[in-house]
């Protein structure tokens, strides 16, 4: 990385609120390891599990290999909320939701590949019909969409931080 | 004026002194996110969740175009009207341009889809716009913005440690993620190698173990559910040999610098130009010998050379590898179009583990022809050299595959 670096020195302001940050993350932590477990292990069974909207997929892909990023994500929340004021440890928990962002993403972007073109695979509608595209979006979904939410706090703490430099980097 | 050693450095001081700002450098977001990509117990975890990303999105987008729309459109509509308006229905031009169809009660019974056809005008065309076309744009898409992003030489310098195992260093990365989109763009970028055994282990583990954009697309479409386990093996296959090959050639392996640049927004006109120059020379280059292959494949086909060469190696291919006598066929094919091959291999009957047994010795059979002419450039000495190794590891590789099946009660 470019230059040499300092020890962050933490804003009171930023200090008041990382004790609700750091429950939130640790919290959500512990949820993102659990459903990362449980992708592995609804995976390494082969059975299915749903409950309400939530489903747990069970391909060698997404189970497997996106329950490995989730286990990912919830350890990278667990060890940075430790002392999260300093910046490389608020750098993992922002790591563990873009590793949601990414599980999710993919996720969303695979339903909107598949809600667009008709299911038909002989001649008929090039299309889907509004209520089968609509219908494409319904629950239940995987836990990282369920969780995305709930990643997305961490843009309200990068913003704050990022105000917080600049005043702090505008008095000194 | 002539100043002593002691004299300059004062003055250098005072310069500095009344031209430069010093202050306390407060490292960013950005700072500490790069150094986790970085860093193996940080960094293995986020590289594993970018390749989950690239290879969803792949999988995403060319299904999106290749099952959504291009199936439909070749199946129900261009392959029914070439065979209604092409003349000469089972003659010999007919076969190579458009269905070579099948023969059922002694009658010529046309075929059903694109990837059963093997016409140069409906399989070779479906092959290079239905399947190749979305697998190469959505790849290259991905690359470029991985590479514009500022991911890819954090990638190189995580990888390093364990490319070095196989006398190779950080670097070699491009490559070998280039040849995922089109071997030739990798055989060329092999140049970024320093050592002639760097660039020989790496040639070779190119045209041996990675398969190209043209099959993986097809390997998408046509055995899904198998592409895990196949990549596996050819991800295993490419870091035994490649240890084996540094034990065995002689030479030095150095190691490299290189400089990190920080995470930075993509331009998109920059991922436009870079995106347009690679598909645009992949067009250029691989689909001309797509159809060529596909015409060749066809007339081979005709004259019952391949038959022949499979009736004679089925044993082989049977006994040794453990496969079904039915795939020699595809498997000589494969000598000029993997891609056609691994579809043919589709509709014969056989086990999960022969299907994947068949596809890896596809992938790691012979390079296409247009790496074999890009080859052929680097020199021929190192090609000879690379096809020797090939058929050492093909038979020993594919026999390897042949009995963990046996070991495991699958094969």
């Amino acid at each position: 990385m470019a230059g040499q670096s300092t020890s962050q020195t933490p804003s009171s302001s930023s200090s008041s609120t990382s004790s609700v940050a750091v429950i939130y993350f640790a919290i959500l932590g512990i949820v993102t390891v659990a459903a990362g477990v449980a992708d592995l292990l609804v995976t390494a069974s082969g059975s299915e599990f749903a409950y309400g909207i939530l489903e747990v997929p069970n391909d060698l892909f997404r189970g497997g290999w996106g329950g490995l990023i989730m286990l990912f994500a919830g350890l990278l929340y667990l060890s940075g909320v430790r002392n999260m004021d300093d910046i490389h440890q608020f750098a993992k928990v922002t790591m563990g939701s873009i590793l949601i962002w990414i599980l999710s993403g993919c996720d969303i972007f695979a339903r909107i590949t598949e809600s667009i073109p008709s299911s038909s695979e002989e001649t008929g509608p090039w299309f889907n019909t509004l209520p089968g595209f609509i219908e494409a979006y319904a629950p239940p979904y995987a836990p990282a969409v369920l969780l995305l939410p709930f990643s997305l706090v961490v843009l309200y703490y990068i913003s704050k931080r990022a105000s917080g430099e600049t005043r702090g980097g505008n008095s000194s | 004026m002539k100043l002593s050693p002691e004299e300059r450095w004062d003055l250098i001081d005072r310069i500095s002194r009344e031209t430069v700002s010093f202050g306390a450098y407060r490292h960013t977001l950005k700072d500490a996110i790069g150094e986790l990509t970085i860093k193996p117990m940080t960094g293995i975890p986020i590289a594993i969740a970018v390749m989950y990303g690239f290879w969803s999105v792949f999988g995403s987008f060319a299904g999106f175009f290749t099952d959504g729309f291009f199936v439909r459109l070749f199946d129900a509509y261009w392959l029914p009207w070439l065979q209604e308006v092409f003349p000469g229905q089972g003659r010999f031009l007919y076969t190579i341009m458009v269905d070579a169809g099948g023969i059922d009660s002694g009658e010529f019974v046309l075929s059903s889809n694109c990837l059963e056809s093997f016409g140069v005008l409906t399989s070779g065309l479906f092959v290079a716009i239905g399947i190749v076309l979305p697998a190469i744009l959505i790849f290259y898409l991905t690359l470029a913005l991985l590479e514009d992003i500022g991911y890819m030489p954090r990638l190189a310098v995580l990888i390093d440690t364990m490319l070095h195992k196989i006398g190779l260093h950080g670097y070699a990365i491009v490559p070998t993620i280039l040849s995922l989109g089109c071997n030739v763009p990798g055989v060329a970028a092999t140049r970024i190698l320093e050592t002639k055994k760097q660039r020989f282990i790496m040639m070779t583990l190119l045209a041996i173990f990675i398969p190209c954009g043209a099959q993986i697309g097809i390997m998408q479409d046509v055995v899904p559910d198998l592409m895990g386990w196949i990549l596996l093996y050819l991800i295993i296959g490419y870091f035994i040999f490649g240890y084996i090959l540094n034990k065995v050639i002689p030479g030095m392996a150095p190691e490299f610098l290189i400089d990190v640049p920080p995470y930075r927004r993509p331009m998109l006109s920059n991922i436009g130009k870079k995106v347009f120059g690679r598909v645009k020379g992949f067009f250029v280059v691989a689909i001309p010998f797509v159809m060529l292959g596909c015409a060749i494949v066809g007339v081979l086909y005709q004259f019952g050379v391949i038959r022949f060469l499979g009736d004679l190696l089925a044993p082989i291919f049977v006994g040794w590898f453990g496969v079904p006598a039915e795939t020699a066929g595809p498997l000589i094919a494969a000598f000029l179009r993997k891609d056609l091959a691994v579809a043919q291999l589709s509709v014969i009957e056989m086990t999960k583990y022969q299907m994947i047994t068949s596809v890896v010795l596809v992938s790691i059979y012979f390079p296409c022809v247009a790496t074999f002419a890009m080859m052929l450039k680097e020199g021929w000495k190192e090609l000879i050299g690379a096809l020797a190794v090939l058929a050492v590891t093909v038979f020993a590789y594919g026999g390897l595959i042949h009995l963990i099946g046996i070991l495991l009660g699958v094969a």
